[in-house]
């Protein structure tokens, strides 16, 4: 049983080519691991489970070969859930940006940190952006209180992580300070650039957007450090209208083919 | 120098989130504070800080007739950056509803639950429906999230307490369930109905719809016997109810 994480420093939903490739690799994790159609949970907690955050899931997610949900932990009155149950059954958990304190604070008072730790530990992939990704780690740079400053995390992963490292230079300066100062040392992701975990080893970097990068920040004798990773560029799959006109190009294609139409 | 008197007016349901049209239960609580227009601050927490509610919310409460704010503990980027004294300079916090599990791990993190027992010893009214009710009290039913069950609160008010209560309903036999295996006792208030306590003890209850009461439900040897409390429908010229009991049943185990 191998333990994945999938870290990214930001990303959206939308129809653009790196959104695209995010949420491809997304399902890729998912259906390697899933023995049937991948189940994937959204946990949208962190922004207080908005519609808007939903919303957009279900719209990169819906037509895909994949079963998508959703557990909102502040609309159980309208639709209760067995929470346990849910979440050990999928894929791939995927945990929406927002506020890093509160995100942990709703899934402590609902016992979710321990649920989510046994189902990495059983092989359901985590996976994240911004403060969704900060949460696995040691600490993170949260502006949760409005500045920016460090938070502890769940833990699952060892060292810290800053998000949104190239968008906002406020976060970077407070996130090198802080490990400069004793905040375990970790990594800088920006928007569009992630970290694999897969076992114990280090990380592998990806990126969906040319020039987003993924660094290691280390702190030593002479300062902090940051260290540019090199990463996998991820393309982006055709969008779903068109890889609807391919497939029916190709279908043409081949009926005519048999017709002897086409040498 | 003055005592500050220690109010909470508990909704079991109604005001502006769940009785638009309605706004007895919300002018009751507004007209606490004895001023004109009274500083208001909205806590809507327990619904993630749902951006729909927010607005209702200042609809509900317009500038002519109050001096409305809320807090968003998911944006603190934006809003009051000292919570603490924006929340001790209000004459009433108005908590909406949602999960009251949530509403409760929020406040925590941030540390309004201190900051809400300090404004309370200073005299500011809190009021709030559904979790914004639960929340007050020692122990609280929760069916919000699923199966029924005993949710720890802020303890500000040493009883139990259940809301959107009706008598017989399923909902309803669920907390007389969670008495008899222990909970302490309390009370219970219908859709329109809001118990009104001063310091430690009901001093009160009122209600938006003429039908609408609370209960006190006690536990004592594997029984439970619910008391039906004397209302004043605030529609009617409001007066002082001539004694707080109306009604006694008790209920086998």
């Amino acid at each position: 049983m191998v333990s994945r994480i999938l870290a990214l420093g930001g990303h959206d939903f939308t129809s653009r080519p790196p959104d695209r490739a995010v949420s491809e690799l997304m399902l890729r994790l998912a259906t390697e691991r899933a023995e049937g159609r991948p189940k994937i949970c959204i946990l949208p907690t962190a922004s207080g489970d908005t519609s808007e955050q939903i919303g957009r899931f279900y719209a990169a997610f819906g037509e895909r070969p994949c079963d998508p949900s959703d557990l909102s932990l502040f609309r159980l009155g309208r639709r209760p859930m067995a929470l346990r149950d849910h979440l050990l059954a999928q894929d791939l958990i995927y945990v929406g940006g927002g506020s890093m304190v509160n995100l942990l604070a709703v899934w402590e008072a609902h016992d979710l940190s321990a649920i989510l730790s046994l189902a990495w530990r059983q092989g359901v992939v985590l996976a994240g952006q911004s403060a969704g990704a900060m949460c696995w780690f040691e600490a993170g740079i949260t502006k949760s209180s409005g500045r920016p400053a460090e938070e502890p995390g769940l833990g699952l992963l060892g060292g810290s992580l800053c998000v949104h490292y190239n968008n906002e230079p406020e976060r970077r300066a407070a996130y090198l300070e802080a490990v400069g100062n004793g905040m375990p040392d970790g990594y800088g992701l920006d928007d569009y650039a992630g970290l694999i975990w897969e076992g114990p080893g280090p990380p592998s970097a990806v990126t969906a957007r040319r020039g987003a990068r993924a660094y290691r920040v280390t702190s030593s004798d002479t300062g902090v450090v940051e260290s540019p990773l090199p990463a996998r560029f991820l393309p982006a799959p055709a969008p779903a209208a068109l890889r609807e006109d391919i497939a029916e190009f190709r279908r043409i294609k081949s009926m005519r083919k048999r017709a002897g139409w086409l040498g | 120098m003055e005592t500050a008197v220690r109010q909470i007016v508990a909704f079991g349901g109604g005001g502006f989130s769940m009785e638009s049209g309605n706004p007895l239960l919300d002018e009751y609580v507004l007209g606490l504070s004895g001023r004109e227009r009274p500083r208001v601050c909205f806590l809507p927490s327990a619904s993630g800080d749902a951006d729909h509610y927010v607005v209702r919310f200042y609809r509900a409460f317009p500038a002519e007739r109050c001096e409305a704010s809320h807090i968003s503990l998911f944006r603190r980027e934006q809003g009051p950056a000292d919570l603490r004294a924006h929340l001790l300079s209000q004459d009433l916090i108005y908590v909406g509803g949602g999960s009251v599990i949530s509403l409760l791990g929020v406040w925590r993190a941030h540390g309004i639950d201190e900051i809400l027992r300090e404004a309370w010893e200073a005299g500011v009214v809190l009021c709030g429906l559904s979790a914004g009710s639960l929340c007050w009290f020692a122990e609280a039913h929760s069916g919000f999230h699923g199966a029924p069950r005993q949710v720890e609160g802020l303890g500000l008010l040493p009883f139990s307490n259940s809301v959107h209560y009706r008598p017989g309903s399923e909902h309803g036999l669920a907390y007389q369930e969670l008495l008899r295996k222990g909970m302490r006792s309390g009370y219970a208030a219908e859709d329109g109905a809001a118990l009104h306590f001063v310091e430690d003890e009901l001093s009160r209850v009122i209600a938006s719809r003429p039908q609408a009461r609370g209960y006190r439900l006690d536990a004592s040897d594997g029984r439970v016997s619910e008391v039906r409390l004397a209302t004043t429908y605030l529609g009617d010229s409001p007066m002082e109810a001539p004694r707080l009991v109306e009604a006694t049943a008790a209920i086998a185990a």
